[in-house]
C-alpha cells in the first residue's frame, strides 16, 4: 500500500486553506449547540444533516470513479438493518454494530460492484436501481426477524440528545476525512483517470477492474455507516428506508453541491435537509394556491418536490460544478478585490 | 391470504395477458430505443411521459368524452410536444457532456413530471379510463380475452407498422438512419442534425403517450406508476438488442409473458423482483444484451 505517499499528501494539504476552513466549520457545528437550544433541531436537523453528509459523500466518491449509482438505498440499508438487529436483537453493543453493518454493506456492494464492473452510465445505474428494489423485495418476505413495515426500535451508541449529536459528528467527520484522503490518494488519482476515460486509464497500467471495485467498497462502507447512523437518530427502523428517494437524494446532494468535490455533497447535505425540514414551516402559505391543483389536498409537498427537481435541472445545465464553484468564484472575485486595493496602498 | 388454484387455463390466460402488458411495454421501449439509437441518450424519465399520456387521455376522455381509443392520438400529440420541450430545453442544453447528466436531468425530470400529475389529477389513489368496452369480452372455453387487450395489441401492431414505414420510406426518416450510424458524417451530408434529433425525441414521446394512453385504458393508474415501466422498458431493450425495433418486440413479449406467468405463480409477490433478476443476469453475463452485437 502506498501509505507513505498518502501520509505526505495528506501533510501538504493539511497547511491549506481548505483545511483550515474545515477546522473552522467543525469547530462552529460543534458549538452550534450552545446558540440553539431546540433540542428537536439538533436531533432531527442537524444531525440528520451531518448524516446526509456522510451518506451524499460516499455517493460522491463512488461517482468520482465515474460510477453513478441509483440504489445506494440498497446498502444504507443494509447498512442500518444489520447494525439495528445487532444492536436491538442480539445486545450486541451498537457501536460495534456500526461497523459491522458498515462491513455487511461493503461486502455486498463488494459482490454488486463485481457484477457491475464491465457496466458503464445507464446500465450501472439500472443493475443498481434493480438491485435496491430485489433488496427490499427480499427483506419483506421475512417479515418476523426485519419487522416489515411495522419496524422495531433501534438502540443508540451514545445517549440520545447532545451525546448522539457529538458522537455522529465525531464519526462523520473522521469518515469524510477518510474519504477526502482516498481521493486525494493515488487511488483518488486512479478513479478520476477511469471517470475521464477508462480506456486510456487501462492503456496507461492502471487495473481499472481493480480500482473500480475499491471505489464501490469504500463507497458503501460509508452507506451503510450512515444507514446505522440514520436509524439509531430516529431510534427506529422501518422497511421505508430502502425507499427510491432514500437513493436519490445523495446524487441530488452531490450535485447541487458540486459532484467530485469534498465539500461539495455536505453543502448540498445542508441545502436539501434543511428545505426538507424547514419548508413545512411555508406550506400553510402555499395553501391559498390549492384551487389551482385539484389533485391534493395538500399542496406544499408536492410543490417542494417540483421546485427540487427544476432547482437540479437548471443546476445541472447552468452550473455544471454545482453550488461550491459559485462559492470559490466569489472568493477569487473578494481575493481579487483584496490584492487591488493592497496595490493601490502600495503605489500611494 | 387466498391463494388462486394454478389451473392451465389460468396459465394461458395469464400468457395472453402477457402478451398485451407486453404490448405497452414494446411501445415504451421502442420510443426509448429510437431515441437511443440516433441520439445516444437515455432518458429516464421515459416512463413518466407514459403516465402523462395516461393522464392525459383519462382528461380527454372524461371531459369531452371522447372515445378512449382516440383520446391514443390526442395523448400522443400532447406528448409528442412535452418531448419537444423536454429535448430543445433540458437535453440539448447538456449534449457532448458527461453521460451522468443524462441521469441527473432525468431525476429531476422524474421529480417534476410525477409531482405536477399530483397536484392536477391525483395524489395517492388509481383511476381508470373508462372504456366503453370494459365488459365485453371474448370467451374460448374458461380463457377469456377483453376486446380492450385484443384492441390494444391491433393498435400497438399499427403504430409499430407505421413506425418502420417513417423509418424505412421517409425522407426524415433516412436521416434518422443516417444520424443514428454516424452523426458527425450525417451532418456534414446537409442533414439538420438539430431537427433530426427534436424529431426522434418528438416521436419516441409519442410512442411513450402511446403506451400511456393503452396502460391507462387496461390497468388502473397513479403518478408514480411511470417509474417501473421505464425499467422494464430499459431491460427489454437489452434482452433485444439496442437499436433493433424487431429486437424490441420479441423482449416486450418474451418479457410481457415472463412477467404475467411469474406474477400468477407467485401470487404477484415476485412479479418486478424476478423481472430485476432477469435483467441484472442478462446483464451481467452479456452487457451487450440477448442479440445486441456492441453495447456502449
Amino acid at each position: 500500500m502506498d501509505f507513505k505517499a498518502i501520509l505526505a499528501s495528506s501533510a501538504k494539504s493539511f497547511l491549506t486553506r481548505k483545511f483550515q476552513f474545515a477546522l473552522a466549520a467543525l469547530a462552529f457545528v460543534a458549538v452550534l449547540p450552545i446558540f440553539v437550544r431546540s433540542e428537536y433541531i439538533i436531533g432531527n436537523v442537524f444531525t440528520v444533516m451531518a448524516i446526509f453528509a456522510l451518506y451524499a459523500s460516499s455517493w460522491n466518491l463512488l461517482a468520482y470513479s465515474g460510477q453513478g449509482s441509483l440504489g445506494h438505498a440498497a446498502f444504507l440499508g443494509i447498512g442500518a438493518f444489520a447494525s439495528a438487529l445487532l444492536a436491538a436483537r442480539l445486545g450486541v453493543p451498537p457501536i460495534i454494530g456500526l461497523f459491522v453493518g458498515s462491513l455487511l454493506s461493503a461486502g455486498i456492494g463488494l459482490f454488486v460492484g463485481l457484477a457491475c464492473v464491465r457496466l458503464k452510465a445507464w446500465f450501472l445505474a439500472m443493475v443498481t436501481f434493480g438491485f435496491s428494489i430485489i433488496i427490499v423485495t427480499i427483506i419483506g418476505q421475512f417479515d418476523s426477524i426485519f419487522g416489515g413495515m411495522i419496524g422495531f426500535p433501534t438502540v443508540t451508541f451514545v445517549p440520545e440528545g447532545l451525546p448522539f449529536y457529538y458522537g455522529t459528528l465525531a464519526i462523520v467527520a473522521l469518515s469524510i476525512l477518510a474519504i477526502f484522503l482516498v481521493m486525494k490518494s493515488k487511488w483518488g488519482l486512479a478513479f478520476k483517470a477511469i471517470r475521464e476515460n477508462e480506456l486510456e486509464a487501462k492503456m496507461i497500467g492502471i487495473n481499472t477492474a481493480k480500482y473500480r471495485l475499491l471505489a464501490f467498497v469504500i463507497s458503501t462502507f460509508f452507506a451503510g455507516l450512515a444507514g446505522g447512523l440514520l436509524v439509531e437518530s430516529q431510534l427506529f427502523i422501518q422497511l421505508d428506508i430502502f425507499k427510491v428517494d432514500n437513493s436519490f437524494l445523495p446524487l441530488i446532494m452531490a450535485v447541487i453541491g458540486g459532484l467530485g468535490t469534498l465539500e461539495g455533497p455536505i453543502i448540498g447535505a445542508i441545502i436539501i435537509v434543511s428545505i426538507e425540514s424547514f419548508m413545512p414551516l411555508a406550506y400553510p402559505y402555499l395553501q391559498p394556491l390549492s384551487p389551482f391543483f385539484p389533485g391534493v389536498s395538500n399542496v406544499g409537498p408536492p410543490l417542494k418536490f417540483v421546485g427540487l427537481g427544476i432547482f437540479l435541472i437548471l443546476v445541472v445545465i447552468f452550473l455544471p460544478k454545482g453550488i461550491t464553484s459559485l462559492i470559490s468564484k466569489l472568493y477569487d472575485y473578494l481575493k481579487e478585490g483584496e490584492t487591488r486595493k493592497g496595490d493601490k496602498i502600495e503605489g500611494n | 391470504m387466498i391463494t388462486p388454484l394454478i389451473t392451465p387455463s389460468g396459465l394461458i390466460q395469464a400468457l395472453i395477458w402477457g402478451v398485451a402488458t407486453g404490448c405497452i411495454y414494446i411501445l415504451l421501449a421502442t420510443g426509448l430505443n429510437l431515441i437511443f439509437g440516433v441520439m445516444k441518450l437515455v432518458n429516464f424519465a421515459h416512463g413518466q411521459l407514459l403516465m402523462v399520456g395516461a393522464f392525459v387521455a383519462y382528461q380527454i376522455t372524461t371531459t369531452f368524452g371522447l372515445n378512449p381509443y382516440a383520446s391514443i392520438i390526442v395523448s400522443m400529440g400532447i406528448v409528442a410536444f412535452i418531448g419537444i420541450l423536454l429535448e430543445k430545453f433540458a437535453f440539448r442544453k447538456i449534449r457532448g457532456t458527461e453521460k451522468l447528466n443524462e441521469i441527473f436531468i432525468s431525476l429531476g425530470l422524474i421529480y417534476v413530471f410525477q409531482n405536477v400529475a399530483a397536484l392536477l389529477w391525483v395524489e395517492n389513489y388509481n383511476i381508470r379510463i373508462p372504456s366503453p368496452f370494459s365488459s365485453l369480452s371474448f370467451s374460448f372455453g374458461e380463457v377469456a380475452l377483453s376486446y380492450d387487450r385484443i384492441l390494444a395489441i391491433v393498435i400497438v401492431i399499427v403504430i409499430l407498422v407505421g413506425l418502420v414505414l417513417l423509418t424505412k420510406k421517409t425522407k426524415i426518416g433516412l436521416a434518422m438512419r443516417a444520424t443514428s450510424q454516424k452523426s458527425d458524417a450525417a451532418m456534414l451530408m446537409g442533414i439538420d442534425i438539430n431537427r433530426v434529433y427534436v424529431f426522434t425525441f418528438a416521436v419516441g414521446a409519442a410512442l411513450a403517450g402511446a403506451a400511456g394512453a393503452i396502460y391507462g385504458i387496461l390497468f388502473p393508474f397513479n403518478p408514480t406508476i411511470g417509474a417501473l415501466p421505464t425499467i422494464k422498458a430499459f431491460a427489454i431493450i437489452i434482452l433485444g438488442g439496442l437499436g433493433s425495433i424487431p429486437g424490441a418486440v420479441a423482449g416486450g413479449l418474451l418479457y410481457g409473458i415472463a412477467e404475467n406467468t411469474t406474477g400468477y405463480l407467485s401470487n404477484g409477490t415476485w412479479q418486478d423482483a424476478v423481472a430485476f433478476a432477469l435483467l441484472i443476469a442478462v446483464l451481467v453475463i452479456r452487457p451487450t444484451g440477448l442479440f445486441g452485437e456492441k453495447g456502449e
